[in-house]
């Protein structure tokens, strides 16, 4: 297992038995992603739970060659989304963001008419109410692109392995969420942010 | 380059790993639209970035440590062995067993419980629970006692080497109450040169009595060793009715 030596320091191969370090190391991360894609608290905390006990299992049954070239975080998210589905397809099945993905032209003509108006989002500056809402409103699949692409902070060939998509289709679901995004928050968004502060590429 | 396609590349563009990015940027600097559009989508990406982040409730890792320590002890469960004191003519005795069988039979040392598991888990390699012992165990160690017999289907050696098995089966053979050497067994399982080797494989018998390696002696008679001293080895012969004919 050794024997073709990397340049770079091998990190340590998950196992169920220090399985404790890998809970310590990732569960803020998968917890703040689980959040952002259900927009609940108590569904994000079972989340993670059941997301780490599914790995403790899986990892269970992995040969010491298969958890050697395992990509641990990557792993972890694919995990906790397919735990984030399954929830979200049970608990909900009339999901604002799933009767959208029936008709996302229907979710762009509702906001544009909706509560939210484009002067609000600029009267109260960066209302991050309306982006958590707005994200929410995102068909799943499109949420899942958009949260790990700006929030997460992963690159396109990251969210690729993720998600298990070829990257041109994850180029294509982040820039239709942002798209659908801008529509929801206003065409003043930008400006908004403008005056705050310089942006800064992810 | 067509509008269209200067947005679909924003945010390769930004990362500046598209080939591309040239003819967007120029699109970009002659085209309002565009570039109110991408201002809009920095817009966008910002506010993502600017979500706080929550922190999980403190009882989030610690839960999530029972459910591990749960699914570790069931997995432990189904790897483990159990092991109960069984009372016995010959005193107390500790007897292991898992589904397939009775896995290890010893002699109570006097020691403390823990020293003994802990012999027994080093002896079988791995971990055992004590337990209370269910009918089945009672009634086989009942049974050895009243026949110096065992149902072999009972006792599973298969964590031995074949060798070590070969010469435990043979000692099985030996009628109660009878003795045989070392070299009989070596000489019967084909390796007659091996009776050094049968003596380690008697010594190292888990399942003591059962598999009876208090039957096999020196060539001369003399009872040569046992687990659980000499005196044990005699008394266990005395019990099944053997008496020393010997020179």
């Amino acid at each position: 297992m050794t024997a073709n030596a990397s340049p770079q320091r091998s990190p340590e191969v998950p196992s169920v038995d220090r399985f404790e370090r890998i809970v310590d190391e990732f569960q803020r991360r998968l917890y703040g992603f689980a959040l952002r894609m259900t927009g609940n608290r108590e569904d994000a905390e079972e989340i993670v739970q059941d997301a780490f006990v599914r790995a403790f299992r899986a990892l269970g049954k992995m040969s010491p060659e298969q958890r050697s070239e395992l990509r641990l975080q990557p792993w972890l998210y694919t995990i906790t989304l397919n735990v984030t589905r399954n929830r979200l397809r049970s608990k909900r099945p009339t999901n604002v963001a799933l009767d959208s993905l029936a008709d996302p032209d229907a979710l762009l003509n509702n906001t544009q008419e909706g509560p939210e108006q484009p002067e609000q989002v600029v009267e109260r500056g960066t209302d991050l109410e309306l982006v958590e809402k707005a994200l929410l409103q995102l068909p799943m699949h499109l949420r899942e692109a958009a949260t790990l692409r700006f929030i997460e902070g992963r690159s396109h060939p990251e969210i690729a392995e993720i998600l298990d998509q070829p990257i041109g289709t994850v180029k294509s679901h982040v820039h239709r969420a942002v798209r659908i995004l801008r529509r929801i928050l206003g065409p003043e968004v930008g400006r908004v942010v403008k005056a705050e502060e310089p942006i800064n590429a992810v | 380059m067509r509008c269209s396609d200067v947005e679909a590349l924003w945010d390769d563009v930004r990362t500046g790993q598209e080939p591309r990015s040239e003819r967007a940027v120029a699109h970009l600097r002659r085209c309002k639209d565009c570039q109110a559009v991408y201002e809009q989508y920095e817009g966008v990406a910002y506010c993502l970035t600017c979500l706080p982040i929550v922190e999980p409730p403190v009882h989030l890792v610690p839960r999530i440590y029972d459910h591990i320590k749960a699914l570790r002890n069931r997995y432990r469960s189904k790897l483990s062995d159990s092991v109960a004191r069984v009372e016995s003519p010959l005193g107390t005795l500790w007897v292991a067993w898992r589904d397939s069988g009775i896995t290890f039979v010893g002699i109570d040392r006097g020691e403390d419980e823990e020293t003994q598991v802990a012999s027994i888990e080093r002896r079988l390699s791995r971990p055992v629970r004590v337990v209370q012992a269910p009918d089945w165990i009672q009634t086989a160690v009942r049974d050895f006692f009243a026949t110096w017999q065992v149902d072999m289907s009972r006792v599973d050696i298969s964590g031995l080497s074949p060798f070590e098995q070969a010469a435990l089966r043979k000692a099985a053979q030996i009628p109660p109450g009878e003795v045989r050497s070392y070299g009989w067994i070596a000489r019967e399982i084909g390796h007659p040169q091996a009776a050094r080797a049968v003596g380690q494989a008697m010594a190292r018998n888990p399942v003591a009595l059962f598999f009876p390696c208090h039957r096999v002696v020196d060539a001369n008679g003399a009872l040569h060793n046992y687990g659980y001293g000499v005196e044990v080895k005699a008394r266990i012969l005395a019990m099944e009715g053997y008496v020393k004919t010997g020179r």
